[in-house]
């Protein structure tokens, strides 16, 4: 009687325990909003899981990122570039329990920046209510200085054919627009370690980048561009308050990069940035996403967070590449950069 | 000790003989492009102490050459490349900092491949003055 009672729940396991284990895997999939802190920072990124035929794979903030399903057990290792230029990987491990993840993740590499190891734990994406668009303006005017908070710094993202192509001729040491003083333009610039000023007109906001000393404007009024506006690098763009989120479309843009790994970006690419205040009016975070389905085959995903201090200042920046060209000249390269031409716009 | 601000004048006094030992196996490929992602490597760091030749305190990034003699009396030339002006600038790290002549040990990443280059994390000069170039947190 015993044996066979035992012999039964041997075998309910066996079966119920691959039953399950779909079950929990299948609860994996969906966008997930994926919180992570070190003892320096707390990062935030959308993480979306998918399963097809052959198997799992996830996207964080746009970008490609390894992932093992297990169970309830889960595995994700997604790559970032510090801001010293070295690429290093995130590696979660955590489990899938009452529809949220949690566990714990680390560094992986050498970075300049050193992570310590610590929690993560992930929620599903909740949409913005519909409900609350109306326009709630805030002032967010003032100086700001860039934090470390927030973003992933997703270092590859997930690239149409075209934009692979683009990226496998490019070489950042000689391409990147900035080694020759020119602007590397939006959405990069927004997402520099540099401070910013905001001033507020009656009809648009002025923003005032320290890198490169940049400036664009926010027209609030909706006006479109004059039709004999070049494309630039900082674009034309559109701001509107939904509630007390300030929304940017840029669009009007020249041809740039994404970021140093030299991921194009087309004329024809929509960047959207949304700003958000905290309630005490001293921090300023904003999420920038850039629409261009010529490159990119989902949109890649930056964050932001800016603080009021009294004593930010914007600093002049001038730029003169003579120090580049000279060390090309000098190594024998001038031919083949000039023959390269064609990779700089 | 010329700027206050800076730390760790003592830490980085030494380490000369060290340095000396990389330059032997560190030589630059001829007409290598620097087709790499990065230029340096996070892996390995290096102490190099020379004399200053070249300073180009200016955007994009900041420059110095300086000639460091290798363990075979040979003269080689490195190049250190710090952040952009503005953000040593603000750290009281300016253009007469460091001059041409001065007598300096950096302390960095080392270029990939083997080139003679450095990503500054401190310069130390004779008298003691570190200046210190370090990422945000």
């Amino acid at each position: 009687m015993i044996a066979k009672t035992v012999c039964k729940l041997c075998l309910t396991c066996l079966f119920a325990l691959p039953v399950s284990n779909m079950a929990a895997e299948a609860d994996f999939a969906g966008r997930w909003m994926v919180s992570l802190q070190d003892q320096k920072r707390t990062l935030v990124g959308l993480l979306e899981l998918e399963r097809s035929e052959d198997g799992w794979t996830a996207f964080l903030e746009g970008g490609p990122a390894q992932v093992e399903i297990d169970g309830n057990r889960i595995v994700v290792i997604a790559d970032s570039r510090d801001v010293r230029g070295f690429v290093f990987d995130r590696k979660l491990v955590g489990s899938l329990e009452n529809d949220a993840m949690s566990g714990t993740y680390q560094q992986i590499g050498s970075a300049a920046q050193k992570e310590a190891p610590g929690p993560w734990h992930a929620e599903r994406e909740v949409a913005v209510a519909a409900a609350d668009t109306t326009p709630k303006p805030v002032d967010i005017t003032g100086m700001w200085t860039a934090t470390q908070e927030l973003d992933f710094r997703k270092y590859t993202m997930a690239l149409t054919p075209a934009g692979k192509e683009w990226l496998e001729n490019y070489l950042p040491y000689y391409d990147q627009p900035d080694v020759r003083c020119t602007s590397i333009g939006l959405p990069a610039i927004a997402t520099y370690s540099f401070p910013f000023e905001i001033i507020g007109s009656e009809n648009r906001l002025t923003m005032i980048y320290e890198y490169s000393s940049k400036v664009r404007r926010i027209w609030l009024d909706g006006r479109q561009a004059n039709k004999f506006m070049p494309p630039s690098r900082m674009g034309h763009s559109n701001g509107r308050w939904e509630g007390s989120t300030l929304i940017i479309d840029t669009t009007l843009l020249d041809k740039t990069v994404r970021d140093f790994r030299g991921e194009l970006i087309s004329e024809n690419a929509r960047i959207e940035e949304r700003y958000s205040l905290s309630e005490d009016g001293n921090t300023l975070s904003a999420v920038l996403t850039v629409f261009d389905p010529d490159n990119y085959a989902r949109p890649p995903v930056r964050r932001r967070r800016w603080v009021r201090k009294a004593d930010t200042e914007i600093f002049p920046y001038t730029c003169d590449p003579d120090s580049f060209y000279l060390t090309m000249y000098e190594d024998g390269e001038m031919d083949m950069y000039i023959e390269r031409t064609d990779q700089r716009f | 000790m010329r700027q206050a601000g800076y730390i760790d004048r003592a830490r980085f006094a030494a380490p000369l003989l060290l340095a000396m030992t990389f330059c032997i196996f560190l030589t630059r490929p001829a007409l290598s492009h620097h087709s790499f992602t990065a230029e340096f490597t996070a892996e390995k760091t290096a102490t190099l102490t020379g004399t200053v030749t070249q300073v180009w305190f200016r955007n994009p990034h900041v420059r110095y050459l300086f000639a460091v003699t290798n363990a075979e009396g040979d003269e080689e030339i490195w190049d250190a490349r710090g952040s952009p002006v503005v953000w040593l600038a603000r750290k009281g790290w300016t253009k007469t900092s460091i001059k041409v002549g001065d007598v300096v040990e950096i302390y960095g990443f080392l270029g990939r491949d083997g080139r003679k280059m450095l990503s500054i994390m401190t310069v130390t000069l004779e008298d003691g003055t570190v200046f210190v170039d370090r990422v945000p947190e």
